[in-house]
């Protein structure tokens, strides 16, 4: 327990950092005059139905996320660091050695906490999501992600290519 | 296709032309005779093919010359491989599976985990006569699900000898993950001595292969420890239950070599990544009578299926495999160094061990092996036997061991969560089993029975050191078709007397019963296995799956085998919709051959 709450710890602070150094844009400050580009995703169990996508910098993306699975998933975006991070904050937050209840305490972290970090949004099966997000100038390439525990190791991750 | 060939050379061409592109210790060892699939390369896309590529295979069993751990061998071989080669067969196909038996005696082949006609199962006495010497017989089914199976001898004893070999089925449709390489890990456990002599052995001195019992240094150890009263009180506990509390494996490494995919640890078997890939293991337990705890230290693996069918992802760091269980874990090793993956016997009298490697001739560093379990910590719960009644175990046998005496004592340390299927009489009561029972006063299809214990991994694992695989981890996707809550259930114990080796359902040997059980034909009803021995029990349905009812509701996993841990109450759904008669088994080859065998008549 105690190593558990010693990792929870940890994936706090280093979020906090990361909220810090700001990037990820802000969902409610945008638009749809400020969108340029829309990207339907397919998240289905185990996957997203790209495993590439490339944005321009500096473009606002407006994603529409379909959860065509029997799962609840999410769409994160992050570097490969921050995504680890999230996952293995995640992974404690759904206490090990039981798969049974509590399956989805990691959520609120997911876009509580993250949310100012990691732009998230969490899909039923059947529903749509949308998530506005400006792709950063400065960096080389993000992952998208799901990192309900399992799902991205199953294969629920892409790459985003922002080299233009 | 390659269905012309009567028999196939172990290694084709293409594969030969591929190891020679790495040189290295595991090619070499693989053109001498090795089962083709055990190429270093493994498959880089689950739809690549494969040698013995169905939908037509043949398959000729012999019993010939072949070093094992580099010494002289006379293993049964299928195409001129021990274990066997890979069947790779595609959901959606007519399979038609010649069996020549090259033999001075009759053989079979039985598809574990196949759901197929009752005539093509491959037991000989229950499903056909047998393949008799000489003669060639020819399964032909549909195949109707995907994923990682194995295939083995179901006649005598010939299993022991590497007469066993994987069976993978590609799947018609997107599976719910997604990887780049595969391997397949064949687990078994390979003897120099002949099988009937092991048997005789096991009948006449039970403890024969234990070199780990209590010694008197380890008695005078406890009597420090606990004193003196207490100590001879245990040691009169276990004599009474016929048993040895270090009993974990009654067949150990004193006499098994432990190998994956054919090759003993020194010969260290490579399996071959490039970094940053993800790779599936489908990892079989074919082995005899040895269960393994699998892990490769630094990595994280995670678990995709469990007996070929599908379940949501769980990570882990370890799992512990039954005999002819299967498991399919994904891996992304990220560096481009080695990982060992150590498969340690449940009893820690050995280990089969591979190395993951982005270049051949590469190895990481084996694992301490870890100390040999007690029973009496598990048997009673976790700690603390101190201050309790023995005296209720007074003249029992392992059935119906009585614990009643415990329940006023101080147990200190006790972990109640692992008292579940100690004390059944009082569990039935139990505020905190959140279990619905339905009106005619059974629990709801899906739920937990008292007495299970899907949340432990078993003897010798300490829950705190690492994340295991557990039971209760076990989830499907979907809800399988029938919904149904059971009709009946059906309870049988699962016995045996350790110091005679005998082993039997409900107290009877095989050559004891008078006739088979009896399903209903599309009756829909509850199996409850109570293992009233210190033993674990891989118990393995033929012909129909068994939903292992592990409080997953409605997303209860199917399996083909199921644990059973000792003094541990298990139970799981089935649909009785395949007519016919099928075995019903300990996969324990001894205790199978003892008698802890039944026939199922569907009709």
């Amino acid at each position: 327990m105690r190593k558990t709450l010693l990792t929870l710890a940890l994936g706090l602070a280093t979020t906090a950092a990361f909220a810090g150094a700001g990037h990820g844009g802000s969902q409610a400050a945008v638009s749809d005059a400020d969108i340029d580009r829309t990207i339907r995703l397919e998240a289905g169990d185990m996957w997203f139905n790209a495993e590439n996508l490339d944005i321009a910098p500096g473009d606002t993306i407006k994603f529409e996320i379909v959860n065509t699975g029997n799962l609840e998933h999410e769409f994160v975006i992050g570097d490969a660091k921050a995504q680890e991070e999230h996952r293995e904050m995640m992974q404690a937050m759904m206490g090990s050695g039981d798969g049974g209840h509590g399956g989805h305490g990691g959520h609120d972290m997911a876009e509580g906490e993250h949310g100012g970090s990691m732009p998230s949004v969490t899909i039923a099966p059947g529903d749509t999501a949308e998530l506005v997000w400006t792709a950063p100038q400065n960096v080389d390439g993000l992952e998208y992600a799901c990192n309900i525990p399992g799902h991205y190791e199953a294969g629920m991750s892409g790459n985003i290519d922002l080299q233009g | 296709m390659a269905n012309s060939r009567v028999i196939t050379h172990p290694l084709s061409r293409r594969q030969i032309l591929k190891g020679g592109a790495a040189l290295g210790l595991g090619s070499a060892a693989a053109l001498s005779l090795r089962p083709s699939w055990a190429n270093p390369w493994g498959q880089t896309n689950v739809y690549s093919k494969g040698v013995e590529e169905g939908p037509e295979v043949s398959l000729a069993i012999r019993r010939e010359s072949i070093l094992i751990d580099g010494k002289e061998a006379r293993p049964f071989s299928i195409n001129g491989t021990s274990p066997g080669p890979m069947i790779r067969l595609k959901e959606g196909q007519d399979a038609v599976l010649k069996v020549t038996n090259l033999l001075d005696e009759p053989t079979s082949i039985h598809w574990h985990g196949l759901i197929l006609p009752p005539g093509m199962d491959g037991v000989p006495g229950v499903s056909f006569p047998g393949i008799a010497p000489g003669e060639t017989f020819t399964y032909r089914f549909p195949v109707r699900q995907n994923g990682t199976y194995w295939y083995h001898s179901h006649s005598g004893l010939q299993e022991q000898l590497g007469h066993a070999g994987p069976l993978v089925i590609d799947a018609a449709e997107r599976e719910p993950f997604r990887y780049d390489r595969e391997h397949v890990l064949l687990l078994t456990d390979w003897t120099f001595e002949d099988p009937m002599s092991v048997f005789r052995n096991l009948k006449t001195a039970e403890g024969y292969y234990n070199f780990q019992e209590r010694t008197i240094a380890d008695f005078f150890a406890d009597v420090r420890e606990k004193g003196f009263a207490a100590t001879a009180e245990m040691r009169g506990m276990w004599a009474k239950m016929r048993m040895s509390s270090r009993d974990i494996a009654d067949v150990t490494g004193s006499t098994y070599t432990y190998l994956l995919n054919g090759h003993s640890p020194e010969e260290n078997w490579t399996a071959l990544f490039r970094a940053g890939e993800r790779v599936r293991l489908r990892v079989i337990n074919g082995s005899a009578m040895s269960y393994f705890d699998v892990r490769i230290p630094g990595l994280k693996m995670t678990v995709v299926a469990a007996d070929g069918q599908p379940v949501q992802p769980v990570p882990v760091d370890e799992f512990r495999i039954g005999v002819a269980e299967t498991y399919d874990v994904l891996v992304m090793p990220e560096d481009d160094t080695a990982y060992t993956i150590f498969a340690e016997s449940m009893d820690r009298s050995g280990f089969a061990r591979a190395t993951l490697a982005p270049r051949e001739g590469m190895a990481a560093e084996i694992p301490e092996r870890r100390k040999i379990a007690d029973r009496g910590m598990e048997a009673m719960g976790a700690h603390g036997m101190e201050g309790m009644d023995h005296s209720a175990m007074g003249g029992s046998d392992t059935q119906g061991m009585d614990h009643s005496g415990m329940n006023g004592s101080d147990m200190q340390g006790l972990d109640h969560s692992s008292m579940q299927g100690m004390d059944h009489s009082n569990m039935q009561g139990m505020s905190n089993e959140r279990s619905r029972i339905n009106a005619n006063g059974m629990l709801a299809a899906g739920a937990a029975q008292p007495g299970s214990r899907y949340d432990q991994a078993g003897i010798g694992i300490d829950p705190e050191a690492r994340r295991m695989l557990v039971y209760r981890d076990l989830k499907a996707f979907t809800p399988w078709p029938d919904r149904r809550e059971p009709e009946r259930e059906l309870e049988l114990h699962l016995t045996g007397n350790m110091e005679r080796y005998m082993w039997s359902f409900d107290g009877k040997k095989f050559s004891e019963v008078t006739g088979p059980i009896h399903f209903e034909k599309d009756e829909r009803l509850r199996l409850i296995l109570i293992n009233d021995t210190m033993m674990e029990h891989p118990i393995h349905l033929h012909g129909m799956w068994m939903e292992l009812e592990n409080g997953q509701g409605e997303l209860i996993p199917r399996k083909h085998t199921l644990n059973v841990k000792p003094g541990e109450r298990v139970s799981a759904l089935i649909t009785a919709d395949a007519e016919g008669s099928w075995a019903f088994h300990c996969h324990l080859l001894y205790h199978m051959d003892a008698g802890m065998f039944r026939v199922v008549k569907v009709s």
